[in-house]
């Protein structure tokens, strides 16, 4: 892949990532909010405007030094997922799934609400029953919306652009207008302080958009720039909005009017404009009016239809990330073959939309339950910036940064406000007492509705953890190694050089326990090889009962390492063999590696990638992705003639000494066998330069030659120089028995993968292909870590 | 001399499925190259339908399922708000002699819902198109 093609994927510079972000915020809570905000805190509803904006702004600098860091799909719940482990992954997942739904529901209603007017303006009757109205116009749209993207109707940026300037400039005008009017604010604060606080719970539903540019982050150009702009950016804008147009509100419209309109952007417009009418000649002020009202009933449901359509999507790339993590089914993120949509995602996220609007929870609780999902996910966020920052895993490498001077108080004061709105919200502060049987406790405190469902759906991302994900899902969370992060490499208590080798194969089990021994051969002093073979045993047998039935299983694991033993006789080196019965193969050897403080693990491989599910193998993934040690694999080739030609292939990737030093091993232990370092180089721009490339490349194997610290082994250097750097690796491997390569992509995050280009080589060369990877620093568990803390 | 109609062939696939049904289609023929061209959709500044991750996956899949039946073939990801734009660029940058595809069927709503791309493979290319025949049941 050429690097003028990865540009493409890029697509969105700063405006564009702004745009998509306003188009999602800019959405129901303008034309919504305001009657529920001044019924509940009256002007000073301005006020959780405001602080709405700054729990948001918070969580946006977190979120962006986690998008730079890590940009997957999926957004907070990637982050949160891979920094504090799959148990707050199925919260934060289950949460921000409930959360979307919760708002689209919330949009459509509000949708609802105002198409009534527009299509019912003079007749009375059909006002009367705005009750069904609105939610079947809601329930219509909310089909519509899932139907459109099952279909995927090509949405193009073109359109999102013109959606929000529209509406940008419809708002600007109402606030301009609405300011010129005059409007006079009575009382500002009629419900108190702690109102206010929990009105913000309320108005949150109108931040919750942003996080759509997290979860684009993969796209975005120049994301360390681009990325925290643009967020910030789709923060404050619709914040000074908002404040705007309540103060407009509450100052031109009663206080119990507004309250009870179900349209007071409508309303509003309605009473200013016909103060205008003389600036307007020829033009009656009631005609105005209703001008003004119309064109603000257009502009919400535009607004409410472009917050829906988002929160769909986004929606379906939650499921897709979880998914992908297995905490989730991945039935439900299958691609439509012809829509290219994940069309089940979508109609599942549809259907629970349209069941919400049905139940008719009311509109101000589906904007609130919304709100305290996103609540809680962003509390979890700003954890996750503090355990990613203090675990310091090696894939984690944020192009932003909290700035240094707001490190680690941005994250703390955005969780404090974060759980301060949730407990605001979803508390009522009147004592509250349980009485049964002649017992009675009283708490200092009742749930609110919201906070009742809120503590349900987190409850069921609870249960589903443990009932569903926990046993399936990989185990990772850094949070043990954030409590204790100098983790010391490893001191290896014994001096002996120890390499375990997975034996499944007769056929292969020779070469892998060669290979095993050129390694111990290599390093001076003490050396031993550990054989393991394990018998996997299906869940629903007992491991014993199992066995009794497969002794043919058991011979054959006896045979194998005897053979084993055999070997290693001839290769004169130390062998202790390890039989095994487990559920499963990989994470008994992956326990092997570590009570045997092994250096490095060897596997077997058939040099295919599975499908789906695995990468290179059920396996293998599990070993590559957490085995601290050296891991390699090995596909065997061909037997070679009589002397064995071992190249290597080096290139800038980070394993390309451990590939050298591995394969400087396995020439030191041949007779006949030479080695030589290929790399390639692309072509010179400049004609005239044609020595140029050839430089670049002897100077990156000599870098690598050091860093291996292979001295006493001869070897030959070659430079190709070639636009198709595959292609030319390709051809250039034919001339070997051998080749060994460097892993090319960190298997931290990304999960077990060795890259795209060993992966290649495996699968279509002919030859012996030995994939390399460095150790690495495993996961500490929290327990761990906490005795390693307490032991000082 | 005339150039040769097969000489290097680009090839549009999309899911695994496609793929499949592709190579197996053009197996039959003699071709000397094959690119198999795989275009991820963009939306250009607004959100995409399947997030980039996916698409990419979706794209290693096609390709590995082509390369199951043509080992030897070329395979290119590319990215463009119009994939039949984004095959035409691929066809132009790697000077290809024709373009060949394999018809997916569908209903005419379908095929009006998705943008009839094999019309207008056929209808706006500047090179030639080859429309791969059914294969019968294997």
């Amino acid at each position: 892949m050429s690097g003028s093609e990865q540009e493409l994927a890029r697509d969105l510079g700063f405006l564009e990532a702004y745009t998509i972000g306003l188009g999602t915020m800019i959405g129901a809570g303008i034309f919504v909010l305001p009657s529920i905000a001044a019924e509940a805190a009256g002007p000073a509803a301005m006020v959780s405007f405001a602080l709405g904006g700054v729990v948001s702004l918070l969580a946006a600098l977190s979120l962006s030094e986690l998008a730079t860091g890590m940009p997957k799909a999926g957004g907070s719940y990637y982050y949160v997922n891979r920094a504090l482990g799959p148990f707050f992954g199925s919260i934060v997942g289950w949460g921000m799934w409930a959360g979307l739904t919760f708002a689209s529901a919330f949009y459509m209603l509000g949708f609802g609400q105002y198409l009534l007017p527009l299509l019912t303006p003079h007749v009375d009757i059909l006002a009367e029953m705005t009750g069904i109205g609105k939610t079947v116009a809601a329930l219509g749209m909310a089909a519509l919306l899932t139907g459109v993207n099952y279909y995927g109707v090509k949405e193009t940026g073109d359109l999102q652009n013109v959606i929000v300037i529209t509406l940008v400039v419809l708002i600007v005008g109402f606030l301009s207008l609405g300011l010129l009017s005059g409007p006079t604010i009575g009382e500002f604060n009629p419900e108190g302080w702690p109102a206010v606080a929990a009105t913000v719970g309320t108005v949150y539903v109108s931040f919750i958009g942003f996080e759509v540019i997290a979860t684009s982050a993969e796209e975005i150009k120049n994301p360390s720039r681009n990325l925290p702009l643009a967020m910030i950016a789709a923060v404050v804008t619709p914040t000074i909005l908002y404040v705007g147009v309540m103060f407009v509100s509450t100052g031109t419209i009663p206080l119990d009017v507004l309250a009870d309109s179900e349209v007071p952007v409508k309303i509003v417009a309605e009473d200013i404009l016909p103060g205008f009418a003389s600036v307007v000649p020829g033009v009656s002020p009631s005609l105005l009016a209703a001008a003004g009202g119309t064109v603000m009933i257009l502009g919400a449901v535009l607004a409410t239809i472009s917050s829906a359509n988002a929160s769909i999507l986004s929606a379906a790339r939650v499921n897709f990330a979880m998914g992908r993590d297995k905490i989730l089914v991945d039935w439900l993120n299958e691609v439509h073959d012809r829509f290219r949509t994940p069309y089940r995602a979508i109609t599942v996220t549809g259907i629970i939309t349209l069941v919400l609007i049905a139940v008719g929870v009311g509109i101000g609780t589906l904007a609130e339950v919304a709100s305290f999902m996103y609540l809680v996910t962003y509390s979890l966020v700003h954890v996750a910036v503090v355990v990613l920052r203090r675990a310091n895993p090696d894939a984690y490498d944020p192009s932003f940064r909290i700035p240094s001077v707001l490190y680690p108080v941005v994250p703390i004061l955005g969780a404090a406000a974060c759980l301060g709105v949730l407990v605001q919200m979803s508390t009522n502060v009147v004592p509250y007492t349980l009485a049964t049987a002649g017992l009675s406790l009283t708490f200092p405190f009742q749930l609110t509705v919201v906070g009742t469902i809120g503590i349900v759906l987190i409850a069921f991302g609870v249960a589903w953890y443990y009932l569903y994900a926990r046993e399936r899902a990989p185990a990772m969370s850094l949070v043990g190694e954030a409590i204790a992060p100098e983790t010391a490499t490893a001191a290896d208590s014994d001096d002996v050089y120890r390499v375990v080798v997975s034996v499944a194969n007769p056929d292969t089990e020779r070469d892998l326990l060669r290979k095993a021994a050129a390694s111990a051969h290599a390093h001076d002093g003490e050396a031993e090889i550990v054989a393991v073979n394990v018998i996997e045993v299906p869940d629903q047998t007992s491991l014993a009962q199992d066995l009794t039935f497969e002794e043919e299983r058991v011979d054959r694991q006896r045979e194998l390492l005897a053979a084993a033993r055999d070997v290693a006789a001839d290769l004169d080196v130390g062998l202790r063999t390890r039989a095994i019965v487990g559920r499963d193969a990989a994470s008994a050897v992956l326990n092997v590696v570590e009570e045997e403080n092994a250096d490095q693990v060897l596997l077997g491989w058939t040099g295919r990638r599975s499908r789906r599910e695995h990468v290179l193998g059920s396996t293998i993934d599990p070993i590559v992705g957490h085995a601290s040690c050296d891991v390699t694999l090995v596909k065997r080739g061909p037997e070679p003639d009589e002397c064995e030609d071992v190249m290597v292939l080096v290139g800038e990737g980070p394993h390309a000494p451990v590939a050298t030093r591995r394969a400087a091993e396995y020439v030191a232990a041949t007779e006949n066998a030479s080695l030589t370092l290929v790399n390639v180089q692309p072509p010179a721009e400049d004609e005239g330069d044609a020595a140029e490339p050839v430089e670049t490349g002897e100077a990156l194997i000599e870098n690598v030659i050091e860093r291996a610290s292979v001295t006493e082994t001869a070897y030959e250097t070659r430079v190709v120089v070639d636009a198709d750097t595959e292609e030319a690796i390709l051809e250039a491997a034919t001339a070997y028995d051998t080749i060994c390569v460097g892993a090319t992509r960190e298997s931290a995050v990304t999960q077990a993968l060795f890259g795209s280009l060993p992966e290649q080589l495996g699968a279509e060369l002919d030859r012996t292909v030995v994939v390399a990877r460095g150790s690495e620093r495993s996961p500490m568990s929290i327990r761990d870590a906490l005795i390693k803390r307490l032991e000082g | 001399m005339p150039e040769s109609l097969t000489g290097h062939l680009v090839v549009p696939v999309d899911d695994a499925e496609d793929a499949h049904a592709t190579a197996t289609a053009l197996q039959a023929y003699a071709v000397e190259k094959v690119t198999a061209v795989h275009v991820v959709e963009k939306g250009g500044g607004s959100l995409d339908t399947i997030p980039l991750e996916q698409a990419e996956q979706r794209a290693e899949e096609a390709f590995e399922a082509f390369r199951e039946v043509i080992p030897d073939a070329n395979t290119e990801l590319t990215y463009h708000t119009d994939v039949v734009e984004g095959v035409f660029e691929v066809a132009t940058d790697r000077e290809a002699t024709a373009i060949a595809f394999h018809p997916r069927g569908g209903g005419r709503l379908t095929q009006f819902l998705s943008g009839d791309t094999a019309l207008r493979l056929i209808t706006e290319s500047d090179r030639p198109v080859i429309a791969l025949p059914e294969q019968p049941d294997e």
